[in-house]
């Protein structure tokens, strides 16, 4: 059995000022899984990573004392912003609390940021100056951005030329200047180069953007500049942007100049790696990324800004004790998507409850469903399950595939549905939130 | 971001700063360098014949980890002075896990300024790059990083055709100042073929490749390759060129099958 080290619970949770709902909850636990002792983990980001793991570390292993540190009290997912950005969703339908995390599962929720971790003494220190302390820690930060890596994109940059790829104000202000734009403007979408958070996500963006333009402001144009030379579900969406929209997406990949190198978010103009200049009336700029800042500040990053970690179990490769889940860690051929977040989360927080039970870790099986939407009732799917082979993630051979190509309407709609209904199933999993509650 | 860092280090434990120190430290190569890699390709064997090279001095970047064997960024970098009389006079890549292992053999003068490339590869499965160069006083340096490939069904690349065969992009820098280094990048639009891929009723596409490449600076040689199957589609060229006064530089590019085509850009230095 592990020690407890460091302050208790309570005493922490009062230097904090959060005494509430979640601190009585040690009384209601079931008694047989006291084994376990109560053991501390500590969960950092309530994202789709973040709020799965601390929710099943207490389904796996109720005795255990979680809690879960992320800043903001109502969380908007990724996943269906684009929905929003084509009109198709409300913003508000997209956000989601942690009432059911504190209510129904016992978990302690602490809005505020985690600044540092001292891997020594096992404590984060907290925005609000107080410590907590850990003998497990999770960290599921997502992305942050690289700043000024593409010239002349920085945060200032972001309030003219917004990334919009991190739900929130960024989101709106897309949403708010394309409905600003005149008709007959241009929309370009600058998409950067593998890795990156959700594969698929530039493309769909601009499906939906052409349903909105082709509704509002059908003179409008779309221009896609690609780093890359191919993407995911290229061929499905291609002929679906046909299909739907005719020509006004127009997609550069950078073999035909499509590498944008320098931003102007004053002018809203990008010019790419062979000189040219391209103005556009909004402009969207998804940015390199890396690892959330407190992954750097954990030693858990290496030098590419991701985590490497343990394929089994994702406890860090670098720090023993921690874990890394989500879109912050090296988990490829695993994309970076909500899904895989959500999966990695349950096997991790397997993984933490049998190594403190003292058992072997159980040996896991990952998979991911990434639905895109190119127009309304017309869904297009990517599927993979992966595994562990020779030490190293592998998608598991003939597991997943594609959407077929040629498929009729009737196909797409079905598609189409099963997306909602997917969105509807994970938020119910990682936050215990309904649609419309 | 300085500051981010210097605060960790004060707060992380030993353990942390360590790791840290490590993250802060690592030279790109040195996590994967493997100095005997150049043994197990035969073509680079024979170059070397009784030559040892001296391993370090070749910095090769590459991601740990791709979705996309069939277009990999790589930048390699020796770090030797480019004077006259003492220079990096060849640079040889390999993909030492590749049906056919050469990639490319790049050629510098001193004009170069420095010998630095960046470009796009072809990685059939997880392995070994290698680098080997040769100095102008005939010395051997070598370098070598591991990369693995994995199979993706959510990157996998839909093998399109290349539009606009042929068509060439050139940009210089267009002002530097006199011994300044600037960048050049080169691109043209190629599938090259390997030869060893069948099309849908099963037939071998012929192999198909732009061969060799040339840059002159007013009618002297900065730089001459020879590009191999390994290059990805597209060949992608960056490199460094660094002239003493104003003038033009000149591109040729040449397939295998024997066309050929040409681009100029020019500089001005001040
Ligand atoms: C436009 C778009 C569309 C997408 N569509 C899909 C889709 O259809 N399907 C799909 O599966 N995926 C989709 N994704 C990807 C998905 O959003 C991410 O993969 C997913 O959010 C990753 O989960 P995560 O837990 O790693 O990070 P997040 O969900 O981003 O959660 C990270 C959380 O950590 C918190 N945090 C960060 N640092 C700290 C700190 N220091 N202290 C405390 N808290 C911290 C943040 O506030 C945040 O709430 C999409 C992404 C985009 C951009």
């Amino acid at each position: 059995m592990k020690a407890i080290p460091g302050i208790s619970r309570r005493e922490a949770l009062r230097l904090l000022g959060v005494v509430g709902a979640g601190s009585l909850l040690g009384a209601a636990l079931p008694l047989k899984a006291r084994s376990l002792g109560s053991a501390r983990v500590v969960v950092v980001g309530g994202g789709f990573g973040g709020a799965t793991a601390a929710k099943y570390l207490k389904r796996f292993a109720p005795s255990l004392d979680v809690t879960l540190v992320e800043p903001q009290r109502r969380f908007y997912t990724c996943p269906f912003t684009n929905l929003y950005l084509g009109g198709l969703r409300d913003f508000e339908s997209l956000g989601h609390d942690y009432r059911q995390l504190t209510d129904h599962y016992g978990v302690t929720v602490v809005h505020e940021r985690a600044e540092a971790v001292d891997t020594e003494r096992k404590e984060i220190r907290l925005s609000g100056g107080a410590a907590l302390s850990w003998d497990r820690l999770v960290l599921s930060p997502g992305i942050d951005f690289r700043w000024g890596e593409l010239e002349g994109y920085d945060e200032a940059a972001a309030v003219k030329a917004p990334h919009a790829w991190k739900a929130g104000p960024q989101t709106m202000l897309l949403r708010r200047q394309l409905e600003a734009m005149p008709d007959g403007g241009t929309f370009i979408l600058v998409a950067p180069d593998n890795p990156f958070r959700c594969p698929p996500g530039p493309y769909e963006r601009v499906s939906m953007i052409a349903h909105y333009l082709r509704t509002e402001k059908p003179r409008s144009k779309i221009l896609l500049l690609d780093a890359k030379d191919s993407f995911s579900k290229q061929g499905l969406f291609m002929e679906g942007w046909k299909e739907n929209y005719g020509d006004l997406i127009e997609w550069v990949p950078r073999s035909s100049d499509g590498r944008v190198l320098r931003v102007d978010a004053g002018r809203l103009e990008v010019e790419t790696e062979f000189g040219e200049i391209h103005r556009a009336d909004v402009l969207n700029v998804v940015p390199p990324q890396k690892a959330g800042f407190i992954a750097e500040r954990a030693g858990v990053a290496d030098e590419t800004g991701w985590v490497p970690v343990n394929p089994k179990t994702f406890e860090s490769t670098r720090v023993p004790g921690i874990y890394v889940i989500g879109d912050a860690t090296q988990a490829a051929p695993m994309p970076k998507s909500g899904f895989v977040a959500n999966t990695q989360a349950k096997i991790t927080a397997r993984a933490i409850a049998a190594d403190l039970a003292g058992k072997a870790p159980p040996d896991p099986k990952w998979a991911n469903t990434c639905y895109s939407l190119i127009a309304p009732g017309w869904g297009i799917t990517v599927a993979g399950v992966y595994d562990v082979h020779d030490g190293n993630l592998r998608e598991v051979p003939d597991s997943g595939g594609v959407s077929p190509l040629g498929a009729d309407r009737s196909f797409r709609a079905r598609e189409a549905t099963y997306a909602e209904a997917w969105y509807a199933g994970i938020a119910h999993d990682t936050w215990g939130t309904r649609p419309g509650a | 971001m300085k500051k981010a860092v210097a605060s960790v280090r004060a707060w992380a434990g030993r353990r942390g700063a360590l790791a840290l120190a490590a993250l802060l430290m690592a030279a790109p190569a040195s996590a994967a360098r493997s100095p005997e890699s150049w043994d197990r390709i035969a073509p680079a064997r024979e170059l070397l014949g009784d030559a040892k090279p001296r391993a370090g001095g070749i910095e090769l970047r590459l991601p740990a980890v791709t979705q996309d064997g069939s277009s990999v960024p790589l930048t390699v970098r020796v770090d030797h002075p480019m004077e006259e009389g003492n220079f990096v006079e060849a640079l040889y890549l390999f993909a030492s896990g590749n049906p056919s292992p050469e990639l490319a053999e790049i050629r510098f003068t001193p004009l170069a300024g420095e010998a630095r490339i960046d470009t796009r590869i072809r990685l059939d499965g997880s392995q070994t790059v290698v680098a080997l160069a040769r100095t102008s006083r005939g010395e051997w340096l070598a370098g070598a990083r591991e990369v693995r490939v994995t199979v993706s069904g959510c990157n996998s690349r839909s093998a399109g055709s290349v539009e606009n065969l042929m068509e060439v992009r050139v940009r210089a820098p267009d002002r530097l100042r006199a011994g300044q280094t600037g960048d050049v990048r080169t691109l043209i639009n190629h599938p090259m073929e390997t030869g060893l891929r069948a099309d849908a009723e099963g037939r071998v596409i012929p192999e198909r490749i732009v061969r060799t490449f040339r840059v002159e600076f007013e009618g002297r040689t900065v730089l001459e390759a020879r590009y191999y199957r390994a290059m990805a589609a597209n060949p992608y060229l960056l490199f460094p060129v660094a002239p003493e006064r104003s003038g033009t530089l000149s591109f040729f590019w040449k397939e295998d099958a024997g066309e050929s085509v040409t681009a100029e850009a020019s500089i001005r230095v001040s």
